[in-house]
């Protein structure tokens, strides 16, 4: 049985997860905070991607990094492979997943009392050292919350990976791509094993962060 | 020196104040709502004030007029917060340790351990704020503030928190803790005896607005306002009517009977005859004249009075007498005029409770009068 | 707090290691000499003619099956593909006119077939399209006439018949010809409309369409231009249409270039 859209998938949603973590954090502590202009705006983008059918943001995608792309032509000039490569898998995932880390957080950060903010403040410390030793630390869970659903989406995303990574088996064909694959050459059994392989490895994960969850700060 | 001249405009409110004070511990005094705690998250620097200066020793933290605002992390000050704001995910020695980040391991380490000891936490040292009792967690909060070695200290309703048992107790230590740590303090309380007892200056806030800033005892012998009488919880509030004002002695007509009050010596105060006048009485300051001694004394005895005791109230170790006076006319309060307050001795030697008409005396340097408003 | 930390610093290690290519390595992980995008319908076929040509030129091939519609729209886009087999004709036009494809390379690979298809366990056996308008039959499963080639064949032959406005209100369209079986197959559908390459399933039962009722489906393929190895692609399309490509394309019902 050859497992590699399984570690392709695991390779691809770490580092999308990653990447949502390095841009959503950001993002979710900006909304969270203070109100500015445009803030509406930015709360309507961050959802979207969640209201487009996969595929149809797949191939805006692809429009842009594609080859005919403003940004693929870009990539290419710099010799940078960005479309029907597993990289083009990890950008979809993010883009696919990255709200559900953005509100998560948003909300953790929004319910820190802001007295221990300007408490920490008051003795001294910077905004940014305020925010890695106060903020973060009392909305863990609810950051952690975002973290595990963004990376669950991102094993299971379809339909924007389709489009601008292609299902080339062995090379951009991910766990959810090679199952669709085998049901539609009617290879249930096949199938089914992967089904079960891609429930397995994230309940297990599930299961190991609910443990941690239970820990006292 | 802390030095403070703000307005800042809120929904429904407005701040406009002006204090300075060279005190060891500044207390801002007065009713919830009143602008307190917002002046101290001013001084912080955590709100902006519209307009205005703030300085302390002459370094000036805020001026609307040059655009000098300085952020909080670079005022030097301490600050506890109502409810403490300890950092429930660290312990007490995080706490405590949580401003010293820009030290060095060394100093870091002795100077936590140096201010647990004072402040009595030690061997608390591992424990969360969810963990300690209220008093452990005050003092966790000023240790957090002190570690820092502030400019200036600001406490807010740093008692109201506790159970009120607990709070008498804890506000003569922490009036202890103030002295011994030396810091100049402003602190803000709704409490009369809080200020009274652990601040040397008292600024009277309501509504957004000073009243008063004195020393306290001139605050509380000479409150410049029938509003801040009120506020400090001042006893005997009447009115009067002036007959006649000198410089030294202000006549004036209550309840059918002539009063005389000294004139005080700081107001230069000459209100018109007519005039309709504020003035208090201490409690404790009104004489029963005893019957066993004949005739009056007139060096002793003034403002003489005729009237009848209608009821008492037990305080514990005084009593309280309901007095009205003998003559026609409204009552100043419902059933009474006066309270006069004597120890539960007097009252069983003068029988207060079998011998119900008496004479009073008031001296008049006991008679307060306030300004009209 | 620190069996938490601790255990946060192995999860990041392990995603590090994963992330930077640790794990099983990918089966083939040598680069394929030739990738081929290929219509849908061609999945069964395909995979038998994919090993017999590896064998017989020595190469490896990386089979990509999918809608040719998107398939079309990723080459366009710069997908890796070697050569494109398309399920009608007009995709590989489109591309070709783009510049996407070698003209001259276009060839005709196959045409074609439909069949009305029916699950062997819903009792129905059906033979005449007209029978689709018999109570009996609730839901009809067709590729997507918008896009999909056969779909829209289907829809040629249900208007021809003159039973179009009659079963339109019964149809459920799949996003291919797949998909199209898998309703069948599932019984989501009682009826349907697929490709005689696919209808060979152990749980269907098909009559044949008339081809003259629809347009023909001309299945065309093509070597895409960016190909590094054309050689290769077109030997392929070569093989496909040569003796031993034929007689397992028609196993699998294809009707092929030079039939009628």
């Amino acid at each position: 049985m050859d497992l590699f859209p399984l570690w392709l998938s695991l390779r691809v949603s770490l580092a999308a997860t990653a990447l949502t973590l390095v841009v959503g954090i950001p993002v979710a502590w900006l909304l969270a905070r203070k109100p500015f202009p445009g803030r509406d705006l930015l709360e309507a983008l961050t959802v979207f991607p969640l209201v487009l059918p996969p595929t149809v943001l797949g191939y805006y995608l692809l429009v842009v990094i594609g080859g005919q792309g403003p940004i693929g032509r870009l990539l290419a000039a710099v010799g940078f492979e960005l479309a029907f490569t597993w990289r083009a898998a990890v950008l979809a995932a993010a883009i696919g997943s990255i709200a559900l880390l953005i509100k998560s957080a948003q909300a953790g950060f929004e319910t820190v009392d802001q007295r221990l903010e300007q408490a920490a403040r008051t003795l001294g410390r910077s905004e940014w050292s305020i925010f890695w030793a106060v903020t973060l630390p009392l909305a863990w869970r609810s950051v952690l919350a975002g973290t595990v659903l963004a990376f669950c989406r991102a094993m299971g995303e379809f339909g924007i990976t389709l489009m601008v990574a292609g299902s080339i088996p062995g090379k951009t064909q991910t766990l959810p791509l090679a199952i669709y694959d085998q049901v539609q050459a009617n290879q249930m059994g096949e199938a089914n094993v992967l089904a079960l392989i891609a429930v397995g490895v994230v309940a297990m994960l599930l299961f190991g962060l609910s443990r941690l969850m239970r820990l006292r700060y | 020196m802390v030095s403070l001249s703000i307005t800042k405009r809120l929904p429904g409110f407005t701040l406009d104040v002006s204090w300075e004070a060279d005190d060891p511990v500044v207390g801002l005094f007065g009713p919830s709502g009143a602008g307190k705690t917002l002046t101290l998250q001013c001084l912080a620097g955590l709100v902006r004030p519209d307009r205005g200066r703030i300085a302390l020793n002459g370094r000036v933290f805020f001026d609307s007029a040059t655009g000098v605002d300085l952020p909080p992390q670079a005022r030097r000050l301490g600050y506890v917060f109502q409810g403490y704001a300890l950092f429930p995910h660290l312990t007490v020695e995080g706490n405590v340790a949580f401003g010293l980040r820009s030290r060095p391991r060394e100093e870091r380490i002795e100077r936590t351990r140096m201010v647990l000891d004072r402040l009595g936490l030690a061997g608390l040292e591992r424990r969360y704020p969810g963990e300690l009792s209220g008093g452990q967690q005050q003092r966790a909060a000023l240790g957090r503030a002190l570690a820092v070695d502030p400019d200036l200290l600001l406490l807010d309703e740093p008692l109201s928190a506790l159970d009120a048992p607990l709070r008498r107790q804890l506000r003569e230590e922490l009036g202890r803790i103030i002295r011994e740590w030396g810091k100049a303090t402003v602190l803000v309380t709704h409490d009369l005896a809080e200020a009274y007892q652990l601040a040397d200056r008292i600024v009277v806030y309501e509504s957004g607005q000073v009243l008063q800033a004195a020393p306290k005892s001139e605050l509380l012998w000479q409150p410049t306002s029938e509003r801040v009488a009120r506020l400090i919880g001042v006893r005997n509030l009447l009115r009067g009517t002036v007959l006649k004002a000198t410089l030294e002695i202000i006549q004036l007509r209550w309840r059918g009977q002539t009063l005389e009050a000294v004139n005080s010596p700081s107001r230069l105060f000459l209100p018109p005859p007519g005039t309709s006048l504020p003035f208090f009485v201490r409690p404790e300051y009104v004489r029963l004249i005893r019957k066993d001694r004949p005739g009056l004394d007139p060096g002793h005895h003034m403002n003489v009075m005729e009237g009848e005791v209608v009821g008492e109230l037990d305080q514990g170790t005084t009593w309280t007498l309901l007095f009205r006076v003998n003559a026609p006319g409204a009552l100043s309060r419902d059933s009474y005029d006066l309270e006069i307050e004597i120890p539960k001795l007097v009252y069983e030697i003068l029988e207060v409770a079998r011998d119900r008409w008496w004479q009073i005396s008031i001296h008049r340097g006991s008679i307060q009068v306030l300004p009209s408003e | 707090m620190m069996t938490a930390m601790r255990g946060a610093l192995w999860l990041m290690l392990l995603g590090a290691w994963l992330a930077l290519g640790g794990g099983p390595a990918a089966a083939g992980a040598d680069v394929p000499s030739l990738t081929v995008f290929a219509a849908a319908d061609l999945g069964f076929a395909f995979k038998e003619i994919v090993p017999r040509f590896e064998k017989s030129v020595g190469a490896k091939v990386s089979l990509v099956l999918g809608s040719s519609g998107n398939l079309a729209t990723q080459i366009e886009h710069g997908a890796p593909a070697d050569v494109f087999f398309a399920a009608d004709q007009v995709f590989v036009d489109r591309l070709a006119a783009r510049g996407a494809l070698i003209a001259e390379t276009r060839a005709l690979y196959a045409q074609g077939r439909l069949v009305l298809a029916t699950r062997k366990s819903s009792g129905l056996k059906l033979t005449q399209l007209r029978e689709l308008l018999d109570p009996r039959v609730r839901h009809v499963a067709i590729a997507n006439p918008l896009h999909a080639p056969y779909g829209k064949a289907a829809e040629e032959a249900l208007r021809t018949v003159g039973v179009w406005e009659a079963v339109k209100p019964k149809l459920v369209y799949g996003e291919n010809i797949r998909h199209a079986l898998q309703f069948i197959q599932t019984g989501a559908a009682d009826a349907g409309i697929l490709a005689l390459s696919l209808a060979n399933a152990l749980e269907i039962d098909w009559s044949p369409i008339d081809p003259k009722l629809h347009q023909p489906l001309t299945q065309t393929a093509a070597v895409v231009r960016r190909s590094q190895r054309p050689e290769l692609g077109l030997a392929f399309i070569q093989f496909v249409n040569g003796p031993e490509g034929r007689s397992i394309m028609k196993r699998y019902g294809f009707l092929l270039p030079g039939e009628s």
